[in-house]
């Protein structure tokens, strides 16, 4: 067995009920001028570190006793009370790593000849080099909960969606225009609210949801769009000119065969056992789903026939909130202003949004929207999009 | 040298005396046949330390001070709550001694086969992991001296020397009486493991009050001392006391030890002069 694994082996089955306690012997970011690494001489009467500063993420302590008497080494808080780690009982002439998770801050080294009294102490400053500082303990456990709780709203989801689509491929295919016409948005809600999970199986997102303009040549076209034009035909100055030929009875059935059998593959892969949804995926799908309603949905292209926009708008911010939601525990013990500032700003927006209707009742057909309206909900997006693209960062250096 | 001889001595007391209890009790209630196994219990823990020790220490990946902590922590509370039962186990063996001593030693020692083997594992694993980072640093350093690692094994070969002259001086014990001091000894042993793993806890930031001492006697018992050593070692005392460690202390100790004495010596008032009962005497 490699050496690393067995060193990971025997870590993890040490660790394993204490959350997540193994951590590189080697600092990765030992290659930056030694940074990463700090050495340590204790003697009797002085306590010398060959840094005072170093980059946040995982510092190692070489510790070495150059007294005659026992020493300990302790890293404390600012306050100099609280323990961040600690080496004890180092005999003389040892040197022992002392491994560390350490965050930007200020902190308080400590030698301790002969483990009694105050020790000789001097402060040490972790700067912020980026590195994301991995969670332990109850933050872990938070991260735990908040992906099964996350995953388990995406299963609800698509369960939704795969009955929708279906009742809405049969309309389709049966003719029955206008109970599909009816289903199409309230159907597309339940996969515009997961869409950035979808997004991570690669393919199924372009053969789902891929719009005409996005076409590439030589592409086959299918999907919810394609449905959407033959739905709400466009009259041909609408259609570059071109009268809009209706698709054959065939085409349909394969349309429809097409969109439910992707869909299911999406279902499949979301029940599939082992699937997981990072805390760090949830956020960037929350980011995700604004950027959408950004570039796609305000600017009324996505839905350019249906004009079943807004709908799709409620759908990604319902998205966004929900993955908001369950990282919320972490985010407000990391950043509790950030925190304020999302709800604030998604409560703003969700205003806006519901003057327009809910899923309940529809909403306004996208093109009876005034361009003063848009623009409202168009700076609210942004206002909401800005605090959020942090909340990553917030959430995977949590600890 | 001295300073590495006494961190060796004082790592391996505990369970170099926890271990000679054990092995005194099986030897005693003629139940040598269960020497085997605490002889596995002990290799066994010495092994995963050593290994875990020196794949910790010469791999790539080392142990967080919180994991370390929580080890250190968890351990212990195990180790308390094991010794508590073993000392309740040896107690209630004392009681059967009144009446038919050979049918009640077998059915408590019919139930404590696999416990040995624990007992053993965990009174020396428990401390077996920091000992062996400890010893494996000292290698790690041989390139520039051999004197740590020497100091530390002659500490710990001291540490096993005492426990053994423990094991003799019990062996030599009438066996009610060995019950009684042994059982007592381990209550004040395991009131220490407790207060030790509170304040570890305290360190790792779980517990609060780690800075407000109960008391400080750290000059007159300097922990770097052989008597300081000597504490640490058999009752882990720790020269700085916090007021939680201490109340964890009183917390086991009292009732503990009240109720103990109330069974082996039968009624409270005897328990001032146990030494007087003659074996095999009904009390």
């Amino acid at each position: 067995m490699p050496r690393s694994a067995l060193s990971a082996a025997a870590c993890a089955a040490l660790v394993l009920p204490f959350a997540a306690g193994c951590v590189a012997n080697t600092p990765a970011s030992t290659s930056a001028a030694g940074s990463g690494a700090v050495t340590v001489d204790s003697s009797a009467t002085a306590c010398t570190l060959s840094a005072a500063t170093a980059p946040s993420g995982t510092l190692t302590f070489s510790v070495t006793n150059s007294g005659t008497d026992v020493t300990e080494f302790y890293v404390l808080a600012a306050d100099g009370l609280r323990v961040v780690a600690e080496v004890e009982n180092l005999g003389p002439g040892l040197t022992r790593d002392l491994v560390v998770q350490a965050r930007p801050g200020t902190y308080v080294t400590q030698c301790k000849p002969g483990m009694v009294g105050e020790g000789i102490r001097s402060d040490f400053t972790v700067t912020d080099s980026g590195t994301t500082v991995g969670p332990t303990g109850d933050t872990a456990t938070q991260l735990a909960e908040a992906e099964e709780s996350y995953v388990s709203y995406v299963k609800d989801q698509v369960g939704t969606l795969i009955s929708g689509t279906q009742e809405f491929a049969a309309a389709y295919v049966a003719g029955d225009d206008a109970t599909a016409r009816d289903l199409y948005a309230a159907t597309r809600l339940h996969w515009e609210r997961i869409e950035p999970v979808a997004e991570s199986f690669g393919d199924l997102d372009p053969f789902l949801d891929l719009r005409e303009a996005d076409l590439e040549a030589g592409q086959a076209w299918t999907g919810w769009h394609l449905i959407e034009k033959d739905l709400w035909a466009p009259a041909a100055d609408a259609n570059g000119g071109v009268a809009y030929t209706p698709l054959t009875q065939t085409q349909r059935e394969a349309a429809a065969a097409g969109l439910v059998a992707n869909t299911q593959a999406v279902v499949d892969a979301v029940n599939a056992p082992g699937f997981t949804f990072e805390a760090f995926q949830i956020a960037n799908g929350a980011k995700a789903l604004l950027d959408e309603v950004a570039t796609g949905k305000i600017t009324g292209e996505e839905e350019i026939w249906s004009h079943t926009d807004l709908w799709d708008v409620q759908a990604n911010l319902d998205g966004a909130r929900v993955a908001f939601e369950v990282l919320r525990d972490v985010a407000d013990a990391a950043d509790p202003e950030l925190v304020k500032t999302l709800d604030a700003r998604f409560t703003d927006l969700a205003a806006l949004v519901s003057a327009q209707g809910s899923a309940e009742t529809g909403f306004t057909s996208y093109d009876a929207l005034s361009t003063d309206q848009v623009k409202q909900i168009a700076a609210a997006v942004d206002a909401v999009s800005e605090p959020l693209s942090r909340l990553t960062a917030t959430v995977t250096s949590a600890s | 040298m001295l300073a590495n001889f006494l961190i060796g001595l004082r790592e391996g007391l505990e369970a170099a005396l926890v271990v000679g209890i054990l092995v005194a009790y099986v030897v005693k209630t003629g139940r040598r046949d269960l020497l085997p196994a605490v002889r596995a219990g002990v290799a066994v823990a010495v092994t995963v330390s050593l290994a875990f020790g020196a794949v910790l220490t010469f791999g790539p990946q080392g142990l967080s001070f919180e994991a370390q902590e929580a080890i250190g922590g968890w351990l212990s509370i195990a180790a308390v709550g094991l010794v508590t039962w073993m000392i309740f186990w040896m107690a209630r063996t004392a009681r059967f001694l009144k009446s038919n001593l050979q049918h009640g030693l077998d059915a408590a020692i019919a139930a404590g086969k696999r416990a040995v083997v624990v007992m053993a594992l965990l009174a020396v694993g428990r401390e077996g992991l920091e000992t062996a980072l400890f010893l494996w640093a000292g290698a790690k350093a041989t390139g520039t001296s051999t004197s740590p690692l020497l100091g530390a094994a002659l500490g710990l070969a001291a540490a096993i020397a005492l426990g053994w002259l423990v094991y003799r001086g019990a062996v030599r014990l009438d066996l009610r009486v060995f019950f009684a001091w042994t059982g007592l000894f381990l209550v004040v042993v395991a009131a220490g493991v407790l207060s030790y793993g509170v304040h570890d806890l305290q360190e790792a930031g779980i517990l609060p009050g780690l800075h407000a001492l109960a008391f400080d006697v750290s000059t007159s018992i300097p922990p770097t001392s052989w008597y300081g050593t000597l504490l640490k070692g058999v009752f882990n005392f720790s020269p700085a006391t916090t007021w939680i460690q201490l109340a964890a202390w009183v917390a086991y100790l009292v009732p503990t030890a009240t109720v103990f004495i109330r069974t082996t010596w039968g009624t409270p008032t005897r328990a001032s002069r146990p030494a007087a009962v003659p074996a095999g005497v009904p009390a």
